[in-house]
């Protein structure tokens, strides 16, 4: 239990290096930390997490490398620590291929795969701190932002 | 599986690779298109437009407008920047769209000076934040607490994290999990207007709130 008022300070000390080591956004040191969570899931989606299908569900905990695939019928959106915002459409399918929001470390980062159909990206304080430490990759080519919105369509292979 | 293409077909871009016209000519009844990828720059929440460059070791196309849009080819430059229209963006991403998680809200509740008590206006100010919360269908919120510059930076870190978990304990007892509740503390350090050490200042002493 978090203590609300703690006023021993072997109760301050951890959380104060807890929350030191983790910066603005202390979702975790753990080895696999949650970078964001699905918001919006219609029809078909999955989390695709180390080559295995997760049936999507609001609140899911997302993690880096994580994919986000639809089916025919299916939609998904989702929102990331930065508040970076990601929907993709039927048939489709994005790889949030690296996420780092760690800025009082300096670390901040996000690379997102568009694999296949309909994406869109919503921008969010990654962009805001350092533009070029955003990049939307499709197979032909490379998206750079400058805090924005940009939708994306992949044709299949 | 495949999906209509009759969008496309006024694209006229010539055919990039034979693979790609073989697949899009299986389409029955259905014009060939080369296959490509498209991009396009969308108008953000409050309506300002940013900017993106759509680039590949062919070259560079800068989109600046609204539905500013270029198509990418394989071994082939972007294409020069055409501007869609509204009902083909709805065409092409309306169902993405549709699924977009709403643009975060944030909030911000002033504190007392020294005290992890909210300031009379703040207090009035709660019920819009919680409504906020109850409003979104999978909420997870951001707390971070911030103080001014009077005192000890470590003192003013514990504060600012006790001024987060007040917020914290509101956000709970109006029903939202623990777990959809993120609090961080930057102490002093980043004012909201910034001020020399040892400075009084109530617009720094705060929490803001975030809303996704």
């Amino acid at each position: 239990m978090i203590n609300h008022r703690p006023t021993r300070f072997a109760v301050i000390l951890p959380l104060m290096m807890l929350a030191t080591a983790m910066g603005t956004l202390p979702a975790g040191a753990q080895s696999s930390p949650t970078i964001g969570r699905v918001k919006i899931v219609t029809g078909a989606a999955f989390v695709v997490r180390a080559g295995t299908p997760v049936p999507a569900t609001p609140g899911l905990a997302l993690l880096e490398t994580d994919s986000l695939k639809t089916g025919a019928d299916g939609r998904l959106g989702v929102s990331l620590n930065d508040d970076t915002r990601i929907s993709i459409g039927p048939d489709s399918e994005a790889r949030l291929s690296r996420y780092r929001y760690a800025p009082a470390q300096g670390a901040i980062a996000l690379v997102l795969n568009f694999i296949r159909g309909a994406a869109v990206y919503a921008s969010g304080q990654i962009a805001k701190l350092s533009p070029d430490a955003v990049r939307l990759e499709t197979p032909a080519a490379i998206v750079g932002v400058r805090g924005t919105t940009v939708a994306v369509r992949v044709d299949p292979e | 599986m495949t999906r209509a293409r009759v969008g496309f077909a006024a694209v006229g871009l010539t055919c990039a690779l034979a693979s790609g016209c073989v697949r899009v000519a299986r389409v029955a009844g259905e014009p060939e298109r080369p296959p490509h990828d498209l991009a396009v720059l969308l108008p953000d929440p409050d309506g300002t437009v940013g900017r993106a460059t759509v680039s590949n070791a062919s070259g560079a196309t800068e989109l600046s407008e609204a539905r500013a849009a270029t198509r990418i080819s394989p071994n082939q430059a972007p294409s020069p920047a055409t501007v869609m229209s509204e009902a083909d963006v709805q065409r092409e991403f309306g169902d993405a769209l549709a699924s977009l998680p709403p643009a975060p809200q944030t909030f911000t509740l002033y504190f007392q000076f020294e005290s992890e008590d909210l300031t009379p206006d703040s207090k009035a100010l709660v019920t819009a934040t919680l409504q906020a919360v109850k409003g979104r269908p999978v909420p997870d919120v951001l707390v971070v607490g911030h103080t001014d510059t009077t005192g000890p930076a470590t003192l003013n870190f514990q504060l600012a994290l006790r001024r987060a978990q007040t917020v914290r304990a509101l956000l709970m007892t109006a029903g939202l999990d623990d777990s959809a509740i993120v609090v961080a503390s930057h102490g002093e350090s980043q004012p909201l207007v910034p001020t020399p050490d040892d400075t009084y200042e109530p617009r720094n002493r705060r929490v803001l709130i975030t809303v996704r």
